[in-house]
């Protein structure tokens, strides 16, 4: 498969003397079109590694190429163009006076003829489900429809990949149900390659692979299902147990062993369920 | 009686053609060093409620109680200074209200405020870092150098220093990572069950709401649509899915279960509880039919 990014032996260090670096040699590769996870405790480097892949912070020494340009400083411009970020706080990136403005945004700073440039941000606001709110003030929406907002600027440049820095935390649960959802539809409509920075165990979930930061190091790389199923262990990974986890250590607790392979909540509903019933 | 609200309304802008209905003559009590859990959409009016507690809002109709304190309409904002440190609130991402230019200064702003002195608001300071599980390397530290999760303990140790009888707790949780998120319950578990503190909790987390609140609210559009125990709020999946809640995930493990036949005694809320109940009745190896 085609690596739309590639990250050899990248460390970062905040200040130049810092004995423990931020990042200490990552290398790791992001398949185009993939949906991929990077999941790790609070202050472990998983945003700074994000940061990292934008040029948003110039990394000490080692290589990231974004669809076939290597960063430096003097393509930093043009590696930004392929990735669109959205963060935490939804509060933290608005700068339009209305939901249009703020979509456009980035487009005029691309230069986009207005001619161009308005049926392309209607567009975006649409396939965001926000067109009724096109002329309100950002600071006027909840949580979730900011979200929203930040997603469609995103549609509006067209990126090549989408990172999603830990972009569900602040919503309530219907809130980040439905951005999930959105950007799911999003990368097959879009071709978006997403790489999302997450404790959410729903949205690591979704990933075709999950890397794992500890420490500034990459210290594992599988699929969800094999991540999740380490048990007790994933809670100093950053992330939270998935409860039919901790169903499994409440039964074992209770002299009852259940399969040690990850279930979802229907295989395991179908486990206890032949369990009970097969006597 | 802790707490009691007695055909609440709050109404913002009264009075006014913008008069907008926030809460609608909602009428519950809560017990002495009761915890109680409020749920509801955003702009389901949680925060509106909560805010009347300590009268940052006073009620436009109806009346409130906390312990020794009455709040209604007619209060005066002079008679409110004692309530105010009776009731300890911790808003959403209480970290951006941090100024001070160390942890102590800033925990022992709030008592100092008060009319106590330096050197004893200073010691609580230190006791109250340690409350929060922040040691005493801490004191000195510029509060903006810490991480999110530690700024925000500072935070609420501020809040504690005031010595309140009652914390309402605004999701106190958001933006934690999980493992942060359940150190922070488990501290305002043990302040309820060492300290008897009173507490008031609004949330989106339904885990959180069956394993640490003795009872719940419901909000929704402005008014109180059910009030009762964790087991009697959780016990009807359909009442749930019209209004839109979750269900919390063993009751939704145990319903799935019952509609392929099993029964239960009672629906299990946490995953404790469903383990026991599917323990009673798992096969012993070897044995009969059951």
């Amino acid at each position: 498969m085609e690596n739309i990014i590639e990250v050899k032996h990248l460390t970062y260090r905040y200040q130049e003397d810092d004995p423990r670096p931020a990042l200490n040699d990552v290398s790791f590769n992001v398949h185009a079109g993939e949906w991929l996870a990077i999941v790790g405790h609070n202050g472990s480097g998983k945003s700074t590694l994000a940061k990292s892949l934008d040029g948003l912070l110039p990394f000490t020494t080692g290589e990231v190429t974004v669809g076939g340009i290597q960063l430096t400083p003097e393509t930093v411009w043009q590696v930004r163009e392929k990735i669109g970020m959205i963060f935490q706080n939804p509060d933290n990136q608005f700068v339009g006076a209305t939901v249009e403005d703020d979509v456009a945004f980035g487009l005029e700073n691309r230069q986009m003829p207005r001619t161009e440039m308005l049926p392309r941000v209607k567009d975006a606001i649409a396939r965001v489900g926000m067109s009724d709110f096109a002329q309100r003030e950002p600071s006027s929406l909840s949580g979730g429809q900011k979200q929203r907002v930040a997603l469609a600027g995103i549609v509006a440049i067209a990126p090549d990949v989408l990172i999603l820095d830990e972009a569900t935390s602040m919503l309530d649960p219907q809130g980040r149900r439905e951005m999930l959802a959105l950007v799911r539809e999003l990368r097959q409509t879009q071709h978006l390659t997403v790489i999302s920075i997450t404790h959410d165990i729903d949205e690591a979930a979704i990933a075709d692979r999950v890397l794992v930061i500890d420490d500034g190091q990459l210290i594992d790389e599988a699929t969800p299902a094999t991540i999740f199923a380490q048990g007790e262990r994933l809670v100093e990974l950053g992330l939270d147990l998935p409860f039919t986890e901790k169903l499994k250590a409440a039964l074992r607790q209770r002299g009852i062993e259940p399969p040690a392979n990850y279930q979802s909540a229907v295989e395991m509903e179908e486990w206890l369920w032949q369990s009970l019933s097969n006597t | 009686m802790a707490i009691s609200f007695e055909h609440v309304s709050y109404t913002y802008q009264a009075g006014t053609p913008m008069a907008t209905s926030a809460v609608s003559d909602v009428s519950f009590t809560v017990p002495d060093h009761g915890y109680l859990a409020i749920i509801g959409h955003t702009g389901s009016g949680k925060s509106t409620l909560i805010q009347q507690l300590n009268a940052l809002l006073k009620p436009t109709a109806g009346e409130i109680t906390v312990d020794d304190f009455t709040i209604t309409p007619k209060t005066t904002n002079t008679a409110l200074k004692p309530l105010r440190r009776h009731v300890g609130m911790v808003f959403q991402f209480p970290e951006s209200q941090l100024f001070e230019e160390t942890v102590r200064q800033d925990i022992a702003f709030g008592p100092k405020n008060f009319g106590m002195g330096e050197t004893d608001a200073n010691k609580l300071a230190d006791a109250m870092l340690q409350t929060v599980g922040l040691d005493s390397s801490y004191a000195e530290r510029s509060p903006f150098e810490l991480s999110g999760g530690q700024m925000r303990r500072v935070a609420i140790a501020g809040v504690l220093a005031m010595r309140p009888k009652v914390l309402v707790l605004d999701e106190p949780t958001a933006g934690l990572d999980p493992q942060g998120r359940q150190e922070m319950m488990s501290l305002f578990e043990r302040l309820h069950r060492e300290q008897g503190l009173a507490i008031v909790l609004v949330t989106h987390q339904m885990e959180d709401v069956v394993q640490y609140a003795e009872q719940v609210a419901v909000m929704r559009d402005g008014k109180l649509v059910k009030f009762g125990t964790p087991a009697e709020v959780f016990s009807s999946e359909s009442w749930l899915r019209e209004n839109q809640l979750d269900m919390p995930q063993a009751a939704q493990v145990a319903q799935r279960l019952a509609n392929r036949g099993l029964t239960w005694d009672s629906l299990p809320l946490t995953a404790d509880q469903l383990a026991d109940q599917l323990a009673a009745r798992w096969p012993r190896e070897g044995g009969a039919h059951v």
